[in-house]
């Protein structure tokens, strides 16, 4: 019996043969605690498709959605009982997956939410500039050896820079920052080490935009501070968060 | 190990993020997932819209012809509707569901492939293929998730790393990997084991932080 768990890595890979895959089955029917290992395996598992994405072509969905509107639902119930688990592990699964969705979802909507805000903008101020802007985020956006980083300010929000060293420059999108009054605003630093160098400065009474970060290459991290409107030239207050660009 | 006290409960501190006022983008795969399996089609088309690039790019990933990837993509997308009845939340998640049916199925189809040897053992444990995709923050989103799972894997031994990515990605058996890493069986199977344990707390502990 304590053969067949050594089991538990190949099978949740789908690496085992019919015959394995059946008495590993029935061996899962029989031992709770291995069930829940393989549920929690599972689930890592499928995290590995994370980097897989890709759009399939449009007429998949006219066929699947065909298919389904005549394909009649199984009913619920009588599947298998392999996967049965114990409250200990369904809890630990469940709250990384919910902790997963959380903090996709906050991320998701981050982004939506400032690139929502630079259209506006651009709508309101309707210059090339604006239009400019955005065309360059989206060219950042598009670098093949762009590097994601996400942190938290203190005092709420989220700092999330995106980084090409290839074409030296980034994209910042600072969201849900603390609020601040119409007399400071928002400043960004690109770091060398302990040396901050002044970046984009923010509107004021700015908390949340989108920006376009340039020379980013050989820099250590990107630092947000408030500083008096219009930005100055050393930090004048301790960084809310530091988001590493490696 | 039941607490006597029963107090052992579902979390009730991870509340959904409130939205700031982006419309939509709140539809989940573990909310439409059930409401599918209530029969209900246009909860379907949301949740195919959802996780069909997922299915569609893993089932590809794994045998590596898009004609193929998409007729697997097809049966896979049927089944998740045909048999959402019988996912159930407390045992994973709803793309995790998914996500293990597709890669069955892909697999499935690799094995009755084999026989025609069109397949050569040149898959390789490169680095997951990024398709251009035109929304910024389906980007991100992607981006951050694959970094992580990419991080995580970089955590591993060679041999972890090896024998899980041989397996899932190329969709061979343990006995194939362990005759592609010349090692014996009994290591591969440990190494495939103690490897998704390690990852699982690489991508656990790196989610809650």
């Amino acid at each position: 019996m304590n053969d067949i768990h050594t089991l538990a890595g190949a099978y949740v890979l789908d690496a085992v043969d019919d015959i394995e895959r059946a008495a590993f089955a029935r061996h899962l029917a029989d031992c709770p605690s291995c069930a829940g290992e393989v549920a929690e395996l599972l689930e890592t598992a499928a995290r590995l498709a994370d980097g897989t994405w890709s759009v399939p072509p449009p007429r998949l969905r006219t066929d699947v959605l065909a298919q389904v509107s005549r394909t009649r639902q199984v009913r619920p119930g009588g599947g298998s009982g392999r996967d049965r688990r114990t409250a200990g592990s369904r809890w630990r699964t469940l709250s990384v997956a919910a902790v997963a969705a959380v903090v996709l979802a906050a991320g998701a909507g981050a982004v939506t939410w400032t690139v929502a805000q630079q259209r506006v903008r651009d709508e309101r101020v309707a210059t090339a500039a604006a239009r400019a802007e955005t065309e360059r985020i989206r060219t950042v956006l598009a670098q093949p050896d762009l590097a994601v980083q996400r942190r938290g300010l203190s005092g709420g929000g989220r700092l999330t820079v995106f980084s090409s060293p290839g074409q030296d420059s980034g994209v910042a999108l600072l969201a849900d920052a603390p609020p601040i009054p119409a007399d400071r605003a928002y400043q960004l630093w690109l770091m060398d080490g302990e040396t901050a160098r002044p970046a984009n400065v923010l509107p004021a009474g700015v908390n949340g935009d989108t920006v376009v970060l340039t020379g980013v290459r050989g820099r250590s991290a990107v630092a947000v501070t408030v500083e008096p409107a219009g930005g100055s030239a050393q930090p004048s207050t301790s960084p809310l968060a530091i988001v590493p660009l490696t | 190990m039941t607490d006597p006290s029963g107090a052992r409960r579902r979390p009730d501190h991870l509340v959904p993020v409130p939205t700031t006022g982006n419309t939509g983008r709140v539809d989940d795969a573990d909310t439409l997932l059930p409401a599918v399996a209530r029969g209900d089609e246009a909860a379907f088309t949301r949740l195919y819209d959802l996780v069909a690039p997922r299915v569609y790019g893993l089932v590809r990933r794994v045998l590596r012809d898009p004609a193929q990837a998409e007729e697997v993509a097809q049966e896979v997308l049927v089944e998740v509707w045909r048999t959402a009845t019988r996912f159930d939340p407390e045992r994973g998640s709803a793309t995790g569901w998914v996500c293990t049916i597709a890669h069955r199925r892909a697999v499935d189809r690799v094995r009755s492939e084999q026989a025609s040897a069109d397949r050569q053992l040149r898959v390789a444990a490169s680095a997951p293929t990024v398709t251009h995709h035109d929304d910024v923050e389906e980007q991100a989103t992607r981006r951050l998730e694959q970094q992580q799972v990419r991080r995580c894997l970089g955590d591993l031994t060679d041999l972890q790393r090896e024998s899980i990515t041989l397996a899932y990605y190329g969709g061979h058996t343990y006995r194939e990997v362990a005759e592609l890493l010349g090692t014996g069986l009994p290591t591969v199977k440990t190494r495939m084991r103690d490897g998704l344990i390690r990852l699982r707390d690489c991508l656990g502990t790196a989610v809650a932080r």
